[in-house]
C-alpha cells in the first residue's frame, strides 16, 4: 500500500476521524440501543446521494436532508400509534432503497456509481470530506462532554433522569441528531449500507468486554482504528472496496470476541 | 409542618381522562407513609405528580424539597457497563457542572452510603452483578446522595432477599428519625401496618390516615376490589397481584 500517496492518505486519515466518531457516538448507539436506527439513516440517505450529482449539490446536502426526512417520518408515523416503531422503520427503509433503486437507474448508467454510494469508497474522498468529518468529531465531542451523564443517567434507568435533577429533555433528541451527522459523514467511506460497519459493530465488539463507558469509548475507538486502516490495506491488496473488507474484518473480530468472551 | 402538602390533586396523560383524581394528604417530617393500591391504582402516577412529571388538572402539590426517587430495580438496565459505585454518583449529577469531575468530597459520601446500606464492599462490583435487593440497596444508596427531606420508593421491597429486607426497614427506621419523609409504595398490607400513614388508591384516594383506623376490610375492598382476599376470621386481608404487564 503506498503510503506517500495523497489518496492513501486522505483515506487513513478520514479512517481515524471515524474511529473518534464511533468511539464517541459508536459506544451510546450501542448502549442506548440506537443500532437499528442508525442504519436506517445510512440506508434512508441513499436516494438524497443519487440526486446529489444531477442536482449539482454536495452528496452529504442531500444525504443528510433524506436522512432527517426519514427520521422525522419514523417518529411521527410512530407518534400516531398507528404504526409500531419497528414496522414503520422498516417500512421507510424499503421505500428509501426502492426510491434511490428507481432514481438510480434512471440517473446512472453505470452499475458501479450506485454500488459507490452503496459501499463508499475509503481511497476516493475529497479534502471536504476529511473537514465535514472532522468538524462532525469535534461537534459529538462537545456534545458528549456536555451530555454524557444524561445520557447515561436515561440509558441506565429511563424516565428517571429529571428525578435526578438532570435536564435531560434535550439530551436524547441532541444524541439521534449527532447520529445522523454521523452517518452522513460516514457515507463516502463506507457507503449507505455500511455505516454500521463503523458506527456499531466495533462498539459492540467492545461492548463484550468492556466494564466501563469510559472503557467502551477508548477501546471502540482503537478497533475501529485498527479495523479502518487494516480494512484499507486488506481492500488495496486484494483489490476489493474498502468498506465492504471493514465490514467483513468487523465481523469476523466481533465473532472471534463473542466466541472467546462466551467460553471465558 | 408539613413536608408534603397535596390538595385536591388530579391529573393524567390522556386527554379528558383522570389516573388519579381526589388525592389530599399531609406528611410531617419524620414520617414513613404507605402507598397501597392495586396494580394500575395510581401509586407511581402519584409519585410522577410529587416529581413535576404528571400534567395536572386540579388541586395543588406543595413540598419542602425536591423529592428523591428510587424506581423498581426491573426499570434499569442490568447490562449497563456501569459499577455500584458509578450509579451512587448519579445522585451527585444535579450538582456537578458537566464539565467538571464528581467533587471528591460527593465521591466520598457516595461510598459512605454505600456503607451505609451495607454494600461498601460492592463499590466497585458491575451493578448488573448484584443480587435484587442488593441493586435495590443501590439504587436508595444513589436516593440518599441527593440528601432530599423527602424520599419516593417504588415497591422497594418486592422480590428482594430476606437479608436485604431486613436492612431496608432498619434504614427505613433510622431515615425516619432523622426527620426524613418516606413515601413507600406497595402491595403488602401487613407491611402498611407497621409504617405511621398510609394513602389508599384505586385511580382516585381511597382514605388515609393511621394504619390502625385507616385499613378497615371495607377500606381494603374498595382499594382492591377483587384482588382482595379476606381470611379466615375476618381480621385479616391481603391482596393478590393480578399482573396485567
Amino acid at each position: 500500500m503506498p503510503l506517500d500517496a495523497p489518496f492513501i492518505q486522505r483515506a487513513l486519515v478520514e479512517a481515524l476521524l471515524l474511529a473518534g466518531l464511533a468511539g464517541v457516538l459508536g459506544s451510546w448507539i450501542v448502549l442506548r440501543r440506537f443500532a437499528f436506527f442508525t442504519h436506517g439513516v445510512g440506508t434512508a440517505a441513499f436516494p438524497g446521494l443519487v440526486v446529489a450529482v444531477p442536482a449539482g449539490v454536495a452528496p452529504q446536502l442531500t444525504g443528510l436532508a433524506a436522512a432527517l426526512l426519514y427520521a422525522g417520518g419514523v417518529e411521527w408515523l410512530g407518534r400516531t400509534r398507528r404504526v409500531a416503531t419497528d414496522a414503520a422503520t422498516g417500512l421507510a427503509l424499503v421505500a428509501a432503497l426502492a426510491i434511490g433503486v428507481i432514481l438510480a437507474s434512471d440517473v446512472f448508467e453505470s452499475p458501479a456509481s450506485v454500488d459507490r454510494l452503496l459501499f463508499g469508497s475509503l481511497i476516493g474522498l475529497s479534502d471536504r470530506d476529511l473537514w465535514l468529518t472532522a468538524a462532525v468529531l469535534a461537534a459529538a465531542l462537545i456534545l458528549d462532554l456536555g451530555l454524557r451523564r444524561a445520557w447515561l443517567a436515561e440509558g441506565f434507568d429511563p424516565g428517571t433522569a429529571r428525578a435526578l435533577g438532570i435536564r435531560a429533555a434535550l439530551a436524547d433528541p441532541l444524541l439521534l441528531l449527532a447520529i445522523v451527522l454521523a452517518c452522513v459523514v460516514a457515507l463516502d467511506a463506507v457507503g449507505a449500507l455500511l455505516v454500521t460497519a463503523v458506527l456499531v459493530i466495533p462498539a459492540a465488539t467492545v461492548r463484550l468486554v468492556a466494564p466501563s463507558v469510559a472503557t467502551l469509548q477508548l477501546g471502540t475507538a482503537a478497533l475501529t482504528a485498527v479495523e479502518g486502516v487494516a480494512g484499507l490495506w486488506f481492500a488495496y491488496e486484494l483489490n476489493i472496496g474498502p468498506g465492504p473488507a471493514i465490514a467483513v474484518l468487523g465481523g469476523a473480530v466481533f465473532a472471534v470476541v463473542a466466541v472467546v468472551t462466551r467460553w471465558r | 409542618m408539613a413536608v408534603i402538602r397535596v390538595d385536591g390533586l388530579a391529573g393524567g396523560y390522556a386527554p379528558g381522562t383522570d389516573a388519579i383524581a381526589d388525592v389530599a394528604f399531609a406528611l410531617e417530617p419524620g414520617t414513613i407513609a404507605a402507598v397501597l393500591g392495586p396494580n394500575g391504582g395510581g401509586k407511581t402516577t402519584l409519585f410522577r405528580a410529587l416529581l413535576g412529571e404528571l400534567p395536572l388538572r386540579r388541586g395543588t402539590v406543595e413540598l419542602a424539597a425536591r423529592p428523591a426517587y428510587v424506581p423498581q430495580t426491573d426499570r434499569t438496565r442490568h447490562d449497563f457497563p456501569v459499577s455500584a459505585l458509578d450509579v451512587v454518583l448519579m445522585g451527585a449529577y444535579a450538582r456537578t457542572p458537566a464539565w467538571r469531575r464528581v467533587a471528591r468530597a460527593d465521591r466520598d459520601a457516595a461510598k459512605a452510603t454505600l456503607d451505609r446500606v451495607g454494600l461498601a464492599d460492592r463499590a466497585r462490583r458491575h451493578f448488573g452483578s448484584l443480587s435484587g435487593g442488593q441493586r435495590q440497596r443501590v439504587l436508595i444508596a444513589r436516593a440518599l446522595l441527593q440528601d432530599s427531606g423527602v424520599i419516593l420508593l417504588d415497591e422497594p421491597l418486592s422480590g428482594v432477599d430476606a437479608t436485604s429486607a431486613a436492612r431496608i426497614e432498619e434504614l427505613f427506621a433510622q431515615l425516619r428519625a432523622e426527620g426524613r419523609v418516606l413515601l413507600v409504595a406497595t402491595h403488602d398490607v401487613e407491611q402498611a401496618r407497621r409504617w405511621d400513614q398510609v394513602i389508599c388508591l384505586h385511580g382516585r384516594q381511597i382514605a388515609f390516615g393511621a394504619p390502625a383506623t385507616t385499613l378497615t376490610t371495607d377500606v381494603l375492598g374498595r382499594t382492591y376490589g377483587d384482588e382482595l382476599v379476606i381470611l379466615p376470621g375476618g381480621e385479616r386481608a391481603i391482596a393478590v397481584e393480578h399482573h396485567a404487564h
